[in-house]
């Protein structure tokens, strides 16, 4: 469990503070910033050990988020806890900077008294939580949002609450996939995967039922059975997915059974699937490096980057970022 | 945090709040309370407003009414007797038709942390409990665990806790996940909640419907549970199936540990399970969620510790990229020294050859260092690697490769020579304490073989009065003298002007001594300073004792998904000893401006975390219990004799065998006599769950036949202490069974 949860600025000023259980005193506020955010050396380990006392840190721009703790919890819940509330305050406000967090000092309270009670983690839907703290907070509710709060909390699917509806019923799909490379000096890859996340935008009415499929050229693995005939007997043109895992939404018997991926949305924004795969990746460009010392004092770096795509797609926004640090090596 | 005019602030701020236009302006009104609340948050003691505050609690306001009550839940514990006040507001609150704002008037009641307030809180908990909306029954459901802490030691009210265990079937399944935490706070003092059969198959169904913070819960709570046959416990398992494919890390590794632990009589079931996560653990360890990838890491790095080879095909998932931060490239790093094997190798050391010219020395050093543990099984490759980086004349790099060196040397005698070739030149480049201690060391043992060894050493000498650090002067003592064993021509004027130095001018007293030492052993004769200084070399099988063989993985399915892997084993021995040992004392890395009375660093909390699981009946004895030498020689000579006991022993004392057998049973050996030595004497150490520690002393005097038992303990519990004598006396028993 959670003892307390501080926010704090690149200066080490205390922005938001809430402290969960008695064993944590104001001095644990102090300890981290002496000892974590003040520290001249870089950050060691996420988890900080202080005084006995467990400080889970996560940094997002400039701002720095700690759980305290001085039991022995598991960190990959803490660390995932915090993700999360990143997203929600991300949800009501956007980029999480020092402003908005100023801005939204009383909504982040509030927020933080539902989400963490006795340092347990309760309600932390989005989209559940939307319905009881608005930004506006003041408008007092009528009889009849009370009445769908006690539903909502009630209901048997805790994602999505009744009663909803839409005008027009719409339903956006994307799919984000991001490649991740790791290459050697001579341009050879070591390793690649594209990891890839499809996220869901649903605006519909009532409890609708919805599908998803993929095409036959996606192979799902079963996890923990072999591949490779598998992959062998559809040939060539099939991607296999190495793994992959849902939202709480949908059912994984059907999957498991079936292969259809069919479940009930939330309502707003959320990420239905997220997948790897490490097979026969093509990478969208390729990178070669070229560098040369003219002279004692003087680099020559040439960068040379190739497309793979086909002349017809087009690409946008492209970014190359080099960093001039690596030129102080050795020599 | 002293704040300058925190008083005139708190002056301004009590004027604003009681000011008439303001209280008639919300919002005008609510700007104030926000920034009271800042400054709270600033750490300004605002106590001296909570009259004010009281009065504000009174309004229709949600937002409003959940700043007061935060500002209240801060500072009631300071103010008992205005909080009072607030109770009547709270009480009426409990009973709004509105779920939020009883809710929230029941959450910050039983948060209010003042002596007195369970009389006020018992009923409105109660009623809560059978709230028609699920939102006041999880807020009291906690709040029935804030009342326990509150009331401290009193009994657990039987009638309540009926309540919760009946309430675990409860249609909100946040309310079932908050019942058994409920449950477990209260009924910690019994070892926790009881999760018997029924309850446990409720879970199981009710799983899917829970979050993930909920489903993570449970599976911990589910590892009390011990199904009955072995086919209840396949059933489980392949209910739980789901749960190892969660979208959540933080699921899956409590999955894990939960199967790991179930299923400890089926080692193939165990390793059918992490083949099964290998997946969902390398994708955590690829993520960019940097402190997620973070602790996957030190997971991978235990499940390595049983299962070498787990990860060896994916070596390259290893493989740092530039932007990683620190703390992820050094665990990958040893990641990446642990599943080498002999098709990879060549791959990783190219790789971890690249490290070693990194721009963060740090970095740099650690990847050296990782070579040098590689080495130890690939010596011939690593030291050729570890010998070219020497040519970089890099004062880090040298550094540390000799550092290296100095350590495979002990365990890899076979490379002495190809060491001793490298060792020339490199004292060039040497600036740090830890570096030249290493070449000094090096060069002492092994001077025989490298030609110029005197020199070097005579120019250390040379410099020794601009030396700054003491270790190093008395690692070069101790060089030179064994040194001059072997040559003495070379050595003999060399040593003569560092014994002078030391005595007659050395400032620091340990060198001194160690100088005087020296002077006075040569004085005894050449055979007799040969005789200390050349003693056998050490024993390279000692070297096992190192790389332990492979851990069974039932010896960490305990720990993992906790804190153990992350902070390393040893770390987490040091924690947690002291928490049991010195109670009150600040020695861990704790640089933080406590001060000092006002938090004491063990809480009763932490004890009681302690002993939740502890064996009321028996004595368990923990196996990470990690003592130092000089820890227990303190605790040892601050402790009284508990205990004392001649057992009939007869033969000399074996001490190997002594110490397997006491391994066996979770008593740690500190120091132990060699085989035949006259008197025998042996120290050992354990620590049960409570954290009590037992102190022993075994002494054997051949003539007797008794071996002489002596026991001390840190807390006086005479139970433990019979339970931990006849566990040593069955060892002991038992040894003395096996040689005769």
């Amino acid at each position: 469990m959670i003892g307390g949860l501080f926010i704090y600025n690149h200066k080490g000023e205390v922005l938001i503070s809430r402290v969960y259980r008695d064993d944590i005193g104001r001095n644990a506020v102090d300890a981290f910033r002496v000892n974590v955010i003040h520290a001249r050396q870089q950050v060691r380990s996420p988890v900080t050990n202080i005084a006995r006392t467990s400080f889970f840190h996560v940094k997002r721009s400039n701002i720095w988020l700690a759980a305290v703790t001085k039991q022995n919890v598991n960190a990959a819940m803490v660390f995932e806890f915090l993700y999360k509330m990143c997203d929600v305050m991300t949800a009501y406000f956007g980029k999480i900077s020092e402003e908005n967090i100023k801005n939204n000092f009383v909504l982040i309270y509030e927020l933080l008294d539902e989400i963490l009670d006795f340092g347990y983690p309760q309600n932390s839907e989005t989209g559940a939580l939307k319905t009881f703290i608005t930004q506006q907070g003041i408008k007092s509710q009528t009889k009849e949002e009370q009445s769908q709060i006690t539903s909502q909390v009630t209901g048997q699917i805790g994602w999505r609450r009744e009663g909803i509806k839409y005008r027009r019923n719409e339903l956006f799909l994307d799919v984000l996939e991001s490649v991740n490379l790791l290459m050697s000096p001579q341009g050879q890859v070591l390793s690649a995967h594209v990891s890839g996340r499809v996220v869901m935008k649903s605006y519909l009415s009532g409890m609708p039922e919805c599908k998803f499929g993929m095409n036959d050229k996606i192979v799902i693995e079963k996890q923990g059975k072999g591949t490779a005939d598998e992959t062998g007997k559809s040939g060539k043109q099939s991607i296999a997915i190495d793994d992959c895992t849902f939202h709480q939404c949908v059912r994984l018997s059907k999957f498991d059974s079936e292969r259809s991926i069919s479940f009930i949305p939330p309502d707003g924004e959320f990420e239905l699937m997220r997948y790897r795969t490490t097979k026969d990746i093509i990478l969208p460009f390729r990178v070669i490096p070229l560098v040369r010392e003219v002279g004692r004092t003087k680099l020559e770096v040439k960068v040379v980057i190739k497309s793979n795509f086909k002349p017809s797609l087009l690409a946008q926004k492209i970014e190359v970022r080099q960093n001039p640090m690596w030129f102080c090596a050795l020599e | 945090m002293p704040y300058w005019g925190a008083d005139d602030a708190v002056a301004e701020l009590r004027r604003a709040l009681s000011n008439r236009h303001a209280q008639a302006d919300r919002l005008r009104y609510r700007n104030v309370l926000l920034r009271v609340i800042r400054r709270m948050t600033q750490g300004v003691d605002v106590s001296g407003v909570f009259m004010e505050m009281v009065k504000a609690s009174a309004t229709g306001d949600i937002v409003q009414k959940k700043l007061v009550y935060l500002y209240m839940c801060t500072y009631a514990s300071r103010q008992p007797d205005l909080a009072l006040l607030a109770i009547n507001t709270l009480c009426k609150d409990c009973s709004d038709p509105n779920p939020m704002v009883r809710g929230l008037a029941l959450r910050s009641m039983c948060s209010l942390r003042m002596p007195g307030i369970q009389e006020y809180i018992q009923q409105p908990v109660l009623n809560g409990l059978r709230d028609k909306a699920s939102y006041v029954r999880r807020v009291a459901v906690l709040g029935c665990a804030k009342m326990q802490k509150l009331q401290g030691d009193t009994e657990v009210d039987g009638v309540l806790v009926n309540e919760l265990y009946s309430l675990l079937r409860d249609q909100d399944p946040i309310v079932v996940v908050n019942c058994l935490r409920a449950l477990e706070e209260i009924l910690r003092r019994e070892g926790g909640v009881v999760i018997n059969k029924p309850i446990a198959h409720h879970l199981l169904k009710r799983m899917s419907d829970l979050d993930q913070w909920g489903q993570s819960e449970v599976l911990a709570f589910l590892l009390r549970y011990k199904p009955r046959s072995e086919e209840e416990l396949f059933n489980i398992l392949s209910l739980l199936d789901g749960s190892l494919k969660s979208s959540s890390p933080s699921v899956v590794m409590a999955a894990t540990k939960l199967f790991l632990v179930l299923a400890k009589d089926f080692p193939q079931v165990q390793t059918d399970v992490l083949v099964r996560v290998k997946g969902p653990l390398l994708a955590a360890c690829t993520s960019e969620s940097r402190e997620l990838c973070f602790a996957a890491l030190c997971h991978v790095r235990q499940i390595l510790g049983s299962l070498p080879g787990h990860f060896s095909s994916h070596y390259k998932k290893f493989f740092c990229s530039y932007s990683e931060p620190h703390y992820i490239k050094c665990q990958k790093m040893e990641v990446l020294c642990e599943l080498v094997n002999d098709e990879n190798v060549q791959q990783v050391l190219e790789e971890l050859k690249s490290y070693c010219t990194d721009v963060s020395a740090e970095l740099a050093q650690g990847a050296i260092f990782a070579i040098g543990s590689i080495a130890r099984t690939y010596t011939e490759q690593c030291v050729g690697i570890l010998t070219a980086l020497l040519g970089l004349k890099q004062e880090h790099i040298t550094s540390a490769v000799v550092q290296a060196f100095r350590d495979l040397v002990w365990l890899c005698p076979q490379c002495t020579e190809a060491v001793c070739q490298a060792l020339p030149s490199c004292e060039e480049a040497m600036q740090d304490s830890e570096g030249k201690q290493a070449l000094i060391w090096l060069l002492g043992v092994h001077g025989e073989r490298v030609p110029n060894a005197p020199y070097v050493l005579e120019d250390f000498v040379e410099h020794v009065r601009s030396e700054t650090f003491p270790a190093v002067k008395m690692e070069l003592l101790t060089a030179l003298v064994r040194l001059f064993m072997f040559r003495p021509a070379e050595c003999q004027d060399i040593l003569g002007r560092l014994l002078y130095y030391c005595i007659e001018e050395e400032t620091d007293m340990v060198v001194r001594d160690r100088g005087l030492f020296y002077y006075r052993l040569l004085q005894a004769g050449v055979e007799e300073a040969k005789r200390v200084l050349c003693s056998p070399k050490s024993d390279p099988s000692l070297g096992l004792l190192e790389d332990q063989a492979e851990q069974p993985v039932n010896k960490w399915a305990s720990e993992f998904n906790t804190l153990v892997p992350v902070y390393g084993k040893a770390c987490w021995a040091v924690v947690t000893a002291n928490w049991a040992m010195e109670p009150r004392c600040g020695g861990f890395p704790c640089a933080a401006p406590m001060t000092a009375g006002t938090e004491s660093l063990i809480s009763e909390g932490n004890k009681e975390v302690l002993q939740v699981h502890s064996n009321s009946a028996g004595l368990t004895l923990i196996p990470k219990a990690h003592l130092t030498a000089e820890q227990f020689e303190k605790t040892w000579l601050s402790l009284d004799m508990n205990y004392q006991q001649a057992l009939p022993w007869h033969g000399a004392a074996h001490p190997d065998t002594i110490q397997t057998a006491l391994q066996v049973v979770h008593i740690q050996t500190i120091a132990m006599s060699k085989a035949g030595a006259q008197p025998w004497k042996a120290y050992l150490s354990a620590q049960d769950e409570s954290g009590c520690l037992f102190l022993t002393e075994l002494l054997l005097e051949t003539e007797n036949s008794e071996m002489q038992v002596s026991v001390k303990q840190s807390e006086e519990r005479t139970e433990a202490l019979q339970h931990f004598i006849s566990v040593l006396r069955t060892v002991m028993g038992t040894v003395l069974g096996l040689k005769s």
